[in-house]
């Protein structure tokens, strides 16, 4: 027998000077293979056409529709309502600038976050358009992809404890980033020069280990050894370099 | 992130490094300590003699007099390292607790535990440490050796040090279990597939010595010190 559902569901538009956050509720018949996206779109289509949230592919790729389910920051299109209680409370992430109700502004973020970590390759190389792409072995093309999969919603920030305390922290997202360029053999920076973007309380050592990054990511990036990888490396980097026999 | 922080910060350094560095070793430290720590405090449960042998065999090598400040120094510097990341201000503890509420996280839960202990542990811990510490040298009238069965069952027993004991013991057990935990999964010891049995681990462990711990008290309680 269908459920019923009950929508608990964040409202607030800060363009307009007459909102006050609240919740509204909303009662919804559930239907076979519902997500968390069908459901709202019936409820902005069938209830209430003020309803605010973000999507686009609905397939957990652009990773657009992120909000918090129920506590948990997750993907509005990867999940599905028979995996929820009846009563579903949905917020906007935490962190990020709010848009309005459900959507917030994860973009301006990153955005930051890429120009911090300089989310670029760093070469000497001159560029030959002329020559043939340089070949990269398989195994650290699939090494890099790996972490390039990441599609940018915004949970593994929203779920850090210590993102939510300290506003300047690069969070598994943008760790996970710098991490792509440290494999990629095309990127000519040394370690130490990785060490100068991540080797501080706003990178690598203000991570406190609490693994709600690895717990929530959609795509399940391996953010736990990542991360636990980068502390290693980056602490050893600064060991290396007060050991005498070692500089 | 604030759009300025494009700029760079600060002047690129290695403290932070250096100071998890010192996080970490001092946290293990302890952690090794608070394990001989308990089982031998727990020999009193084969006899007050077992006891008192092992603690004449640290005072008689100087092992005693020596670890004593250095175990308190290594608490002491832990606390002002571990520091840098506990929620002092009232606005980051409301951040702080009002995310775990949110999240519903085991992990996020644990680093709370460690954080409300650590600072329960700083005072209890101080003051027993201060206590042994003025027993083993200055000593107790009418005992010989600084630390004997006798003398901590006769503090167990007397009130408020029950309830010092009481509140202190699950605690640093808990810390110091977490704590395992946590620096094994923060240094990438303990890996994604081995997570789960860690945690396992880490309950077991918790279990047990707050097992051993709790039976010591009872034998420290149950006493004649006459």
């Amino acid at each position: 027998m269908a459920r019923t559902l009950r929508f608990h569901v964040f409202r607030y538009n800060p363009q307009d000077p007459a909102s006050t956050p609240h919740m509204d509720a909303y009662v919804l018949d559930e239907t076979e293979s519902m997500t968390l996206y069908i459901a709202l779109t019936r409820i902005r289509e069938e209830q209430d056409p003020s309803l605010m949230f973000d999507f686009c592919c609905r397939a957990g790729v652009c990773g657009s529709c992120a909000m918090v389910i129920n506590g948990r920051p997750g993907l509005g299109c990867h999940t599905k309502t028979a995996d929820l209680p009846e009563r579903i409370t949905l917020l906007p992430l935490p962190f990020f600038k709010l848009v309005g109700d459900l959507g917030v502004d994860t973009g301006t973020w990153f955005r930051e976050m890429y120009t911090r970590v300089e989310s670029w390759i760093h070469t000497e190389k001159q560029f030959d358009p002329a020559s043939e792409e340089e070949r990269m072995d398989n195994e650290t093309a699939e090494q890099i992809y790996e972490l390039d999969r990441c599609i940018e919603c915004g949970c593994c920030v929203a779920a850090c404890g210590t993102a939510r305390m300290r506003e300047d922290f690069l969070g598994a997202a943008g760790l996970n980033r710098l991490a792509r360029f440290m494999i990629d053999p095309r990127d000519q920076r040394s370690d130490k020069e990785y060490f100068d973007v991540v080797g501080n309380d706003q990178g690598i050592f203000g991570c406190m280990g609490l693994l709600a990054c690895e717990d929530v990511c959609p795509k399940h990036l391996p953010l736990q050894d990542q991360l636990g990888y980068m502390r290693r490396k980056m602490a050893m980097n600064a060991l290396t370099r007060i050991l005498p026999w070692k500089k | 992130m604030p759009l300025e922080a494009t700029a760079p910060l600060a002047k690129p350094g290695r403290a932070a490094a250096y100071l998890d560095w010192l996080q970490m070793l001092t946290g293990a430290f302890l952690i090794l300590f608070m394990w001989g720590h308990l089982l031998m405090v727990s020999s009193v449960l084969f006899g007050r003699g077992a006891m008192n042998g092992i603690a004449g065999f640290l005072e008689t090598t100087g092992l005693a007099q020596l670890g004593g400040p250095v175990i308190a120094v290594a608490f002491l510097l832990h606390f002002v390292l571990a520091a840098r990341k506990i929620p002092f201000t009232s606005k980051e503890q409301r951040t702080a607790v009002g995310h775990a509420k949110m999240l519903h996280h085991t992990d996020t839960w644990l680093w709370i535990v460690q954080v409300v202990s650590a600072m329960v542990i700083l005072v209890l811990g101080s003051i027993h440490m201060w206590t042994v510490l003025t027993d083993l040298y200055v000593g107790v009238p009418g005992s010989e050796l600084g630390i004997n069965a006798e003398t901590s069952a006769a503090r167990v027993q007397k009130w408020p040090w029950t309830l010092l004991y009481i509140v202190l013991l699950p605690l640093a057990e808990l810390h110091v279990s977490i704590g395992f935990y946590r620096i094994g999964v923060k240094w990438g010891v303990i890996k994604r597939k081995g997570r789960k049995k860690a945690k396992l681990i880490e309950y077991i462990m918790a279990g047990a010595f707050l097992l051993i711990g709790t039976a010591t008290l009872i034998r420290f309680l149950l006493m004649d010190v006459n």
